[in-house]
C-alpha cells in the first residue's frame, strides 16, 4: 500500500487516483516478484455474491409498448423491491459469489454485443441500497452502535433505529387483523355473488343519478342555508369511505395469499390526509391478482355512489337528505374516477393496472422526464410508439386534471347557488 | 570492528544520529557490526525470534508482512541511514515483518548486549538513541496511520461498497 503524498490546493484533482496495493509474492526458488494491485483491478476481480435463493423473489413485467421484459426483485427479508431491466436482470443471475465482474462485463458484451461502463457499478449500487448483495454487512452497524452506547452520537442513531423498528412491528402486525377479517366474511367480497351485486347496484345508481342530475338545480336545493356545511360533511364522509376502500385492498391481497405489510394515515404527497395499505407484496402474484386488488379497492365508492344516488332517488324533492346524498354520490363517483383514471400524474389504482398492462411500470417517471427535456431542448423528438406513449401521458394527464378541477367548480358552484 | 572514518563519516549523516555527540557517536560506532546480504535474500522472516536492530548502510531492502500463503503485502523498502529490528531488541517479541534485501546490501548490527553496555558505560549516548528513536517511531505511527486510512479506501474502491450518502 503506498500513501499519497498531500497534494496542494490548487492541484487537487476531481477524484482521488485509485488506490494500489503492494504485494510481494514468493516463487518456489526463494524469488520473488513485486505486484502493484490497483483498487479498480480489485473491483474487476471481485465476485458479488447476490443474498440466499428464498431470500428474494422475482416476477417478471413484460412490456407490451416497447417490447422490453422488466423484472420485480424483491428482498423477503427487507421487503424492499426493486425493478431492474432485463439487462440487469442478466446482470443479477450472474452475481452467483463465483463469477468475477470482469467475466460479468465479458459476458454482457457477448449477449449484447455492446457494453455500458455505468451499468454494473449503478446496479450493485441498486443491489446494496436493497440489501440484495451479501456484502452489505446489514447488522454490523447495530453490533457497532450497541458497543458505542457511551457516546451520545451513536446513542442517539441507536434510539432512531429502535423507534423506525417499532414502526415497522406495528405494521407487521397488520397482516394478522386482515386475515382474520378476511376469514370473517372478507372472502365473501371476491365470490360470483358478490360482483353481480355490484353490477346490479351500478345499474340501479346510474338509473338514479340520471333523475337526480335531470332536476339537479331543485336537488341541491335542499342544502338551503347550509351547504358549505352540507358539502364538508359529504368530504367528510368521502374520508371514511378512503379508509374502507383500503380495507378492501388489504382484504384482496390475502385473497391472493400476499402479505398486507402496512396500514395506516398520511399526508398523501405531505398534505393530503388520506389512509393507506401497503400491498406492494402483491406485485410478486400474477397480473390477474394485482389488477384486481387495484380494481376491488375501487369499486368500494362504484357501490356507496349507487347507494347515495338510490337514496336521494327516493328521498323528498328538494330535501337536505336528497341533497346531501345526491352530493355524496357524486363526489363517490368522482373518487372512482380519480382512483380508476390513470391519466392524471398520480399513480392511483388506475395507474397501476394501466402500467401492468402495459408493462411500462415507470411510465410516469419516464413520461415526465421525456416530455421535460423535450420543452427544455435537451432532446428531439423522436417517433417510437414508447416516446408517443410519453407524450400522449402527459397531454392527456394535464387535459383530465384541467376537466376535474372545472367540474369541482360546477359542483361547488350548483350547491350553493 | 574497527571505528574507521568512513563509518562515522557515514553514522554523521544519519538522521537518527544527528543529535550525537562525536564522543557518544564513536561509543556507538564502536558497539556495531556489519552484516552483508546478497540479492534476495531474507535477513528474517515474521515471526523469528530477534534481539538486534539493524542500519543500513548500503542497498535497500523490502518489509512485508504475510497475507496468506506466499503472499505478503509489501509495507515498505528502506533505504540507507533508516534502521529496523529495533521492535524486538527492545521487547524480546518476535519479528513482525519479513526482511528481504532488493539487492547487494550492508547492514550494521546493534546486538542487546552492545545496546546494554553502551546504557552502562555511554548513557548519555543510550538517551540520545532513545530519544531519536522515539521520534522515529512517531513517524512510523503516522504511516501506519495513513497506511491503514488507504488499505479502508483500497477496500472500498475494490468492493464497490457503496458507503456514499443516501
Amino acid at each position: 500500500m503506498t500513501p499519497r503524498e498531500p497534494s496542494s490546493s490548487t492541484e487537487r484533482p476531481a477524484r482521488p487516483v485509485p488506490a494500489k496495493l503492494e504485494l510481494l509474492v514468493r516463487h518456489d526458488d526463494d524469488s520473488f516478484e513485486l505486484r502493484e494491485i490497483g483498487s479498480s483491478l480489485g473491483f474487476v476481480q471481485s465476485r458479488p455474491q447476490r443474498i440466499r435463493d428464498g431470500a428474494f423473489e422475482i416476477s417478471d413485467v413484460q412490456s407490451r409498448v416497447a417490447g422490453e421484459q422488466s423484472s420485480i426483485l424483491k428482498n423477503t427479508e427487507t421487503e424492499r423491491f426493486l425493478l431492474l431491466t432485463e439487462h440487469e436482470r442478466f446482470l443479477w443471475e450472474l452475481m452467483d459469489g463465483n463469477t468475477s465482474l470482469q467475466e460479468i462485463a465479458t459476458a454482457y458484451v457477448l449477449k449484447y454485443g455492446e457494453f455500458d461502463f455505468d451499468i454494473i457499478p449503478n446496479l450493485i449500487r441498486k443491489l446494496q441500497r436493497a440489501q440484495l448483495l451479501t456484502l452489505t454487512p446489514r447488522s454490523r452497524l447495530r453490533k457497532v452502535l450497541a458497543r458505542n452506547r457511551r457516546q451520545r452520537l451513536a446513542k442517539a442513531v441507536e434510539a432512531t433505529l429502535l423507534g423506525l423498528e417499532r414502526i415497522n412491528i406495528s405494521s407487521r402486525n397488520v397482516h394478522g387483523f386482515f386475515q382474520a377479517l378476511y376469514r370473517a366474511g372478507g372472502f365473501l367480497l371476491f365470490t360470483r355473488a358478490t360482483v353481480v351485486a355490484c353490477v346490479a347496484l351500478a345499474v340501479l345508481g346510474t338509473v338514479a343519478q340520471v333523475a337526480l342530475l335531470r332536476e339537479v338545480a331543485d336537488v341541491f336545493s335542499g342544502f338551503g342555508g347550509h351547504a358549505i356545511r352540507g358539502v364538508l360533511l359529504v368530504k367528510l364522509l368521502l374520508f371514511a369511505s378512503v379508509a374502507l376502500h383500503q380495507f378492501v385492498h388489504g382484504l384482496a391481497c390475502v385473497h391472493y395469499g400476499r402479505r398486507v405489510r402496512e396500514f395506516g394515515f398520511t399526508f398523501l404527497h405531505g398534505f393530503v390526509p388520506t389512509f393507506y395499505v401497503d400491498v406492494t407484496d402483491i406485485f410478486m402474484a400474477s397480473r390477474r391478482a394485482r389488477v384486481v386488488t387495484a380494481v376491488s379497492g375501487a369499486l368500494v365508492h362504484l357501490v356507496l355512489g349507487a347507494l347515495w344516488f338510490i337514496v336521494g332517488a327516493n328521498a323528498p324533492m328538494g330535501s337536505f337528505t336528497q341533497a346531501f346524498a345526491t352530493a355524496s354520490g357524486i363526489i363517490q363517483l368522482q373518487a372512482l374516477a380519480v382512483a380508476l383514471y390513470p391519466f392524471c400524474f398520480i399513480e392511483m389504482d388506475g395507474y397501476h393496472v394501466f402500467v401492468d398492462l402495459l408493462g411500462v411500470p415507470t411510465l410516469k417517471h419516464d413520461a415526465l422526464a421525456y416530455v421535460k427535456a423535450l420543452v427544455t431542448g435537451r432532446t428531439r423528438l423522436r417517433r417510437t410508439r414508447l416516446e408517443f406513449l410519453w407524450i400522449g401521458y402527459v397531454l392527456v394527464s394535464a387535459l383530465s386534471i384541467a376537466v376535474f378541477i372545472a367540474s369541482n367548480v360546477w359542483l361547488i358552484h350548483s350547491a350553493i347557488s | 570492528m574497527q571505528t574507521s572514518a568512513d563509518l562515522l563519516a557515514f553514522l554523521r549523516e544519519v538522521r537518527l544520529f544527528t543529535v550525537f555527540a562525536e564522543t557518544d557517536l564513536a561509543a556507538l560506532a564502536q558497539r556495531l557490526s556489519e552484516r552483508t546480504l546478497k540479492k534476495n535474500q531474507v535477513l528474517f522472516r515474521e515471526g523469528d525470534p530477534g534481539d538486534e536492530m539493524f542500519l543500513i548502510r548500503r542497498g535497500s531492502v523490502l518489509v512485508s508482512k504475510i497475507i496468506k500463503g506466499r503472499v505478503e503485502q509489501l509495507l515498505n523498502r528502506m533505504s540507507p541511514g533508516e534502521f529496523f529490528g529495533e521492535m524486538s531488541l527492545l521487547d524480546g517479541s518476535p519479528r513482525s515483518a519479513t526482511i528481504q534485501a532488493e539487492g547487494e546490501v550492508m547492514l550494521l548490527v546493534l546486538g542487546r548486549k552492545s545496546l546494554n553496555q553502551l546504557t552502562e558505560t555511554s548513557p548519555h549516548a543510550a538517551a540520545a538513541l532513545f530519544h531519536a528513536m522515539v521520534r522515529v517511531f512517531m513517524e512510523r505511527l503516522r504511516l501506519a496511520d495513513a497506511r491503514l486510512t488507504e488499505a479502508t479506501r483500497w477496500g472500498l474502491e475494490a468492493t464497490g461498497l457503496d458507503v456514499e450518502p443516501r
